[in-house]
C-alpha cells in the first residue's frame, strides 16, 4: 500500500477532486448553511421584523428564556408525544404491510402502487379533507360510527384535547405509513433468497427466520426510515396548522415558532426569540438524528 | 421562417402590451359570493381603464391566515400585492407599510363614510386605508319556526336560550350556532357578549379591566349555551363563519350569529331556508347596569402597499370600488354592507337587503375592538382563553383570571 507515493499521473487528483467538489459545496453552503447561520445570528438579538434598525444585541439570553417559557415546554412535549406515537405505529405497520407486499400474489403491482396514494396527496389537501371527515355534523366518521351505534352523539374530534391529538396522529399515520412501506419493501428485496433456503434446511421456523434473517437484514433500512420520519415528525407543522391551528392542546413547537416569528415578531421585539426557537428545534432534531445513527449502527458513508 | 415571424410578433405584442398596461395585483377574499362579484367589478374597471390590468389574488378564509401572509409580503418589501384588503383591526399594525391616502381623499369625501371605520383606518394622523365594506354581528333566525311556536325574536340572551331550547328539542335540530374556534372570529363573538352585559376588556385609557363580574357572566353564558342548556352543539368550539352558515342554510339550526354576507346566500336558489330567515340585532344581557345590544364592528379596508410601483393606478381602482354605484352593486350581489352612508338610501340596495333600513342602528353603533398595533396578540389571548373555557380545559373563573393576567403582562400594566 503505497498510496502516499505520488506518481505524476495521480499527483493532480486532489486538485481535480477539489475543483469538482467546490460548486457542490458552494450550493449546499448557500441553501443550507447560510440561512442557518443567518437564523443563528438573528437569535442573538432582540428585534422585530418591522423595525430591524432598533435591534439590541442580547447574546444567548433568548435561549435561556426559551426554557423558562411554559408554552414552549408544553409544545415540546406535544411534539415528542406526536412523534413517538406516529413514528412508532408507522414503523410497525410499515414492517407488517411490507412483509405482506413482499409475497407473491395476484395484482401485487397494482396493490403496491395503490398503497402509495395517501403519501402522494399534498399534506395540506389531505389535512383539509380529514378536517371535513372529522366534522361533527356532516363528517363521514361520525355518520359511520353513529350508524353502527358505536357512539350515541357525534364526537367533536378536533375540539378537545382527549381526541384532537389522537385524531391528528391518525392522519399522520395514514399519510406516511406508505413511505415506511416503500423503504422497508426495498430493504426486503435486497435479502438473498438463499439465506431463507439455508435456514429452512436447518429447520428454522417462520418466527426464527424473521428474527435471525429478515430483521437483521432490514435493520439499517429501518434505521434510515426512522431518521427521516422522526425528523419530519419533530418539525410537523402543516397537519396541525390546517386541522386545529394548535387549539385543544395540539400546538407543536413549529406552530408556536410560526406564531412567534410572524404575528408576534412582526411588531413586537420577538423575532430574535423566534429565531432562537428555530435554532433550538434544529438542535433537538440533530440530537435525535445522532442518537439513531449511533444506536442503529448505521454507516452513512 | 414562419416560426420566427410568429416569434417576432409575439415578442412585439408582449412589449407593446407591457409598455401600455400596468398590472395591479390586489388581494381578495372568497367568503360567500364576494370573489365572483369582485371579478365582475374588475371587468367593468378594465373596460373603463384600458391601460390597467388587474390581477386578483384570492386569500384564505381565516383572517388570521391573511394576516400572516401580509406579514410575509410586507416585511419582505415586495412591490406586490399593490392593493391589500385589510381587516378593520390591522391598520395600526401595518401603518408603516402603507401609502398615506390623505392626499387622495378630501375631508368632504370622507364625510360620506362610516366614521367608526374611518377612525379605525387613521393611525398617527395618516389615513392608511379606506373603508370598503362594513360588517357587524347579526342574529339570523328562522322566521317560520319562531312563528310556528308563537315566539317573538329574542331581545335578551335568556329569551334566546328559552326559545332555542323549545324549538330545537321539538324540531330535532340545533338551537344556536356561532363562531367558537380559536381564531379572530371568536374574539368578535366574545366581545359582543362582554359588551352586551355592560363589560369591557380595555377601558378608554387602555387599561385592562377584564376581571369583572360582567365579563365572567358573558363567558358563563357562552359556556352554558353548550353544556347547560345544550342549545349550541359542542362542535361550535371548532366552527368558523362558513361552518355555521352551512348548518343554518341546511335548515339544521334555529339561530345563527353571523355577518351580513350570509343574507344573499341564505336566500339564494338551492338554499333550504330561502325566504324563511329573519335578521335582528344580537340579544342583550340582563342583570347589570349598562346592558345593551352590541355588535362587533368588522369590515374590510383597502390600503396600498408602500413599495407599489403603480400607486396612481391603485388609487384609481380603490376610488372606483368605493364609488356609490360599485358599493351598491356589491351590496346587492354580495351582501356586503356599503361603507358609504349615502348608499343606504339607494332603493335598489334596500330592496335587496331590507334589514339595512331596520337594522341601521346596529351598523351605526357597531363597537370596535381594541385599537392597537399589537392587536393580534391581544386577540390571541382572548380567543385562546375563551376557547379553553368552551372546551372545559379551564373554568370560567380560571379563563378570565388567566386572560387578565396575560393581558396585563402583554401591555406592561
Amino acid at each position: 500500500m503505497h498510496t502516499k507515493r505520488m506518481d505524476p499521473l495521480h499527483r493532480t487528483d486532489p486538485i481535480y477532486a477539489l475543483a469538482f467538489i467546490i460548486p457542490t459545496l458552494l450550493v449546499i453552503g448557500f441553501i443550507a448553511f447560510w440561512p442557518l447561520g443567518q437564523t443563528f445570528y438573528n437569535s442573538l438579538f432582540k428585534s422585530s421584523l418591522m423595525y430591524p434598525q432598533n435591534r439590541i444585541f442580547v447574546g444567548f439570553s433568548n435561549y435561556g428564556k426559551l426554557f423558562q417559557d411554559s408554552r414552549f415546554l408544553n409544545d415540546l412535549w406535544n411534539t415528542i408525544r406526536f412523534s413517538l406515537w406516529s413514528v412508532g405505529i408507522e414503523t410497525l405497520m410499515g414492517i407488517l404491510i411490507a412483509l405482506m407486499l413482499n409475497r407473491e400474489f395476484k395484482f401485487r403491482g397494482l396493490v403496491r402502487a395503490a398503497v402509495l396514494i395517501p403519501w402522494a396527496i399534498p399534506t395540506v389537501v389531505s389535512s383539509q379533507m380529514w378536517r371535513w371527515m372529522y366534522n361533527d355534523n356532516y363528517g363521514i366518521i361520525n355518520t359511520f360510527l353513529l350508524s353502527l351505534h358505536v357512539i350515541k352523539n357525534p364526537v367533536v374530534w378536533l375540539g378537545f384535547p382527549a381526541t384532537a391529538m389522537p385524531a391528528i396522529i391518525s392522519v399522520d399515520i395514514w399519510k406516511t405509513t406508505p413511505f415506511m412501506i416503500l423503504l422497508i419493501l426495498a430493504g426486503l428485496q435486497m435479502i438473498p433468497k438463499e439465506l431463507y433456503e439455508a435456514a429452512r434446511i436447518d429447520g428454522a421456523n417462520a418466527w426464527q427466520r424473521f428474527w435471525s434473517i429478515t430483521f437483521p437484514m432490514i435493520r439499517p433500512t429501518i434505521g434510515i426510515a426512522l431518521i427521516f420520519r422522526t425528523l419530519d415528525a419533530m418539525r410537523v407543522f402543516d397537519i396541525v396548522y390546517v386541522m386545529t391551528k394548535g387549539a385543544a392542546n395540539t400546538e407543536t413547537i413549529s406552530v408556536y415558532n410560526q406564531w412567534t416569528l410572524f404575528t408576534k415578531g412582526f411588531i413586537s421585539p420577538f423575532f430574535g426569540y423566534g429565531s432562537a426557537m428555530s435554532v433550538t428545534i434544529f438542535l433537538i432534531i440533530s440530537i435525535f438524528a445522532i442518537f439513531y445513527v449511533k444506536t442503529m449502527k448505521i454507516r452513512l458513508d | 421562417m414562419k416560426r420566427s415571424i410568429f416569434l417576432v410578433i409575439a415578442i412585439v405584442a408582449v412589449l407593446v402590451f407591457s409598455s401600455f398596461a400596468s398590472t395591479i395585483v390586489m388581494t381578495a377574499g372568497a367568503v360567500g359570493r364576494e370573489y365572483q362579484v369582485l371579478q365582475q367589478q374588475i371587468k367593468v374597471f378594465e373596460q373603463q381603464n384600458p391601460g390597467i390590468k388587474v390581477v386578483l389574488m384570492p386569500m384564505p378564509n381565516s383572517s388570521t391566515d391573511r394576516y400572516n401572509l401580509y406579514v410575509t409580503y410586507l416585511s419582505a418589501g415586495m412591490p406586490q400585492p399593490d392593493i391589500l384588503m385589510l381587516d378593520v383591526i390591522w391598520p395600526p399594525a401595518f401603518a408603516n407599510f402603507l401609502v398615506n391616502l390623505n392626499p387622495y381623499f378630501s375631508k368632504s369625501d370622507l364625510k360620506d363614510f362610516f366614521q367608526g371605520a374611518v377612525k379605525a383606518d387613521t393611525y398617527n394622523g395618516k389615513l392608511v386605508a379606506a373603508p370598503w365594506f362594513i360588517d357587524a354581528g347579526l342574529l339570523y333566525y328562522r322566521k317560520d319556526l319562531l312563528q310556528k311556536y308563537g315566539f317573538k325574536p329574542p331581545k335578551t340572551w335568556a329569551e334566546l336560550i328559552r326559545e332555542a331550547q323549545v324549538i330545537s328539542q321539538k324540531e330535532g335540530i340545533k338551537g344556536f350556532v356561532w363562531q367558537g374556534a380559536a381564531y379572530e372570529g371568536l374574539t368578535c363573538d366574545f366581545m359582543e357578549y362582554v359588551h352586551s352585559y355592560g363589560g369591557a376588556i380595555l377601558n378608554e385609557k387602555g387599561q385592562v379591566v377584564s376581571d369583572s363580574p360582567m365579563v365572567k357572566k358573558a363567558l358563563q353564558t357562552m359556556v352554558d349555551m353548550v353544556y347547560k342548556y345544550k342549545i349550541s352543539p359542542v362542535g361550535v368550539t371548532t366552527y368558523m363563519e362558513e361552518e355555521t352558515r352551512h348548518i343554518f342554510q341546511n335548515g339544521d339550526a334555529v339561530f345563527m350569529r353571523n355577518w351580513p354576507y350570509a343574507w344573499p346566500l341564505l336566500n339564494s336558489k338551492g338554499s333550504k331556508v330561502a325566504g324563511k330567515v329573519g335578521v335582528e340585532p344580537l340579544p342583550e344581557g340582563t342583570g347589570f347596569p349598562g346592558v345593551h345590544h352590541s355588535a362587533t364592528l368588522g369590515g374590510w379596508q383597502l390600503g396600498i402597499n408602500k413599495n407599489s410601483e403603480h400607486v396612481a393606478d391603485a388609487v384609481k381602482l380603490i376610488k372606483f370600488l368605493l364609488s356609490p354605484e360599485q358599493e351598491a352593486y356589491k351590496a346587492i350581489n354580495a351582501g356586503q354592507n356599503p361603507s358609504r352612508l349615502s348608499v343606504y338610501k339607494n332603493p335598489a340596495v334596500i330592496k335587496a337587503n331590507p334589514f339595512y333600513q331596520s337594522l341601521w342602528p346596529v351598523f351605526a353603533n357597531a363597537e370596535p375592538r381594541p385599537k392597537s398595533p399589537i392587536y393580534a396578540q391581544i386577540s390571541e389571548i382572548l380567543y385562546d382563553n375563551v376557547n379553553e373555557a368552551l372546551t372545559k380545559q379551564l373554568t370560567v373563573d380560571q379563563a378570565v383570571g388567566k386572560m387578565t393576567s396575560q393581558l396585563k403582562n402583554l401591555l406592561g400594566q
